[in-house]
């Protein structure tokens, strides 16, 4: 059988329609902040798990790395594509093609509702961060279908 | 063997704390905070030597008159201490090593638990049940 | 140390950790938005059978799931293929009944509940309801109204944990492709 992991976007799916109908109603501000704030609590569960057993980091760049990588492929099941810094604290992930984003139709006019599911993916980074001492904040955007940029901007700390 | 388990958050407030008699568990808890300096100290100048081993294990902290004094720390920074008799020669570093990473996996599972919440006390019975064990033992 | 992670080779584009967490955050924020564990229940439900649907026109698109000609081959299928599709085990279908129009599907072992403890005042929580709204718009799709209720939930002190699936009837050339 291939392919067929349809089921977690499936499920993805059906929580951003949940938290927008809920949680939506009065401003579209409340369902972001629910979605990042579902990530942010299972993005520290899975840094809390996935940390287990990987040695004790050295500083923020040697998590930064553990993030593109190890925790992006235990995740995901690959990595991020390509990752930039400008030494100041930002740094920029580049995924080409985000597991999250292939369901959803490919054309330009779905770039804008597609952003709506970024908001628990963003959560997720930021959650993870936090739990391995980084707090951050953490934005995307889509510039071609499924390709997804996340910018992370570490706080100081 | 062990007679003292505590867990203790990044912040550094105790989430769970065990002991083999209750009786003494004001006098643990003194000891479990002493032991905190010795983590932060041990970390700090591990991370700075070029050759860190950077295990999560970080093997006896101090040894008192009646006890010796484990910790260890997680990619997170959640703190495990340890508290085993200084009488009990029978327990090698290795096993020690092993109860840390017992300890460690019923913590993650624990910390999986979508009804709790990073920084609440610890009262999950799956993970009260393992530290009963690492008590036991001998 | 090593920094090696648990990425399974089973063809699975995500982790089966993440999708485990993920449902966790579900029921943990359904449960803060409503009053009672029966309304928890009936949305998962419900978001349960928006899945289902899509998920059987997904396995019938890519041509996996041929025509079953009686419940013991339906059960069969959403066994070996729906469940291992959807979680990644294999229930045991047993428990048939002697008109043969009812079966329990019993799970071993749970993924979705790997490692939740209930928390107290939640004793009518179907914390896996999700399940039953799956297959029952996975099978509504295929013609077949059923009824399925959880009769054990091993996060609740069960044995096991075990799904009561109930043929209603036939659904004739109906078209009951929309979403609840």
């Amino acid at each position: 059988m291939a392919d067929t992991d349809s089921v977690f976007e499936f499920l993805h799916m059906q929580i951003v329609e949940y938290i927008h109908d809920v949680h939506g109603k009065e401003s579209e501000n409340n369902a972001t902040t629910k979605l990042e704030e579902m990530g942010f609590t299972i993005g520290q569960r899975l840094a809390e798990r996935f940390t287990k057993e990987t040695a004790r980091f050295k500083d923020d760049l040697d998590v930064m790395k553990y993030i593109c990588k190890e925790f992006w492929t235990a995740l995901y099941k690959k990595q991020i594509d390509n990752l930039r810094t400008n030494h100041q604290g930002v740094f920029v992930l580049q995924d080409n093609r985000f597991r999250l984003l292939t369901q959803i139709s490919d054309t330009e006019e779905f770039i804008v509702p597609a952003a709506k599911y970024l908001s628990l993916p963003c959560g997720l980074i930021r959650g993870a961060l936090a739990n391995l001492g980084i707090p951050s904040i953490v934005g995307a955007e889509i510039t071609t279908m499924p390709m997804c940029k996340f910018t992370i901007n570490i706080q100081k700390h | 063997m062990a007679v003292c388990v505590a867990v203790i958050a990044k912040e550094n407030h105790p989430l769970f704390l065990r002991t083999m008699s209750p009786e003494e568990e004001l006098k643990f808890h003194y000891t479990v905070h002493t032991s905190l300096d010795v983590v932060e100290e041990k970390v700090s100048s591990l991370t700075k030597s070029s050759n860190d081993p950077r295990e999560l294990y970080l093997g006896l902290l101090y040894p008192t008159e009646d006890y010796k004094v484990y910790g260890y720390v997680t990619n997170t920074k959640i703190k495990f201490v340890v508290v085993v008799e200084s009488a009990n020669n029978f327990l090698r570093d290795n096993e020690i090593r092993m109860m840390f990473q017992r300890l460690h996996v019923a913590y993650t599972d624990m910390f999986c638990n979508p009804f709790y919440n990073a920084g609440e006390n610890i009262t999950s019975r799956r993970f009260e049940k393992v530290v009963e064990n690492m008590m036991k033992q001998d | 140390m090593s920094r090696q992670n648990s990425a399974r080779a089973d063809g699975k584009k995500v982790s089966s950790e993440l999708f485990t967490l993920t449902y966790g955050a579900l029921v943990a924020q359904l449960v803060k938005d409503f009053e009672s564990d029966e309304a928890v229940n009936k949305k998962l439900d419900e978001m349960g059978y928006n899945i289902g649907v899509r998920l059987i026109e997904d396995l019938i698109a890519k041509g996996n799931v041929g025509r079953c000609h009686d419940l013991r081959e339906t059960a069969d299928i959403i066994a070996k293929l729906g469940f291992k599709m959807f979680l990644g085990v294999t229930p045991v279908v047993t428990k048939w009944s002697t008109a043969a129009d009812e079966f329990s599907l019993i799970l071993e072992n749970n993924p979705l509940a790997e490692f939740v403890e209930l928390p107290s005042g939640h004793e009518n929580l179907n914390y896996s309801n999700i399940l039953c709204g799956v297959l029952r718009g996975a099978l509504e799709m295929v013609q077949m109204e059923v009824e399925i209720s959880f009769v054990q939930d091993a996060l609740r002190g069960d044995d096991t944990t075990e799904l009561r699936v109930k043929f209603i009837k036939r659904l004739e050339d109906a078209i009951p492709a929309g979403e609840e």
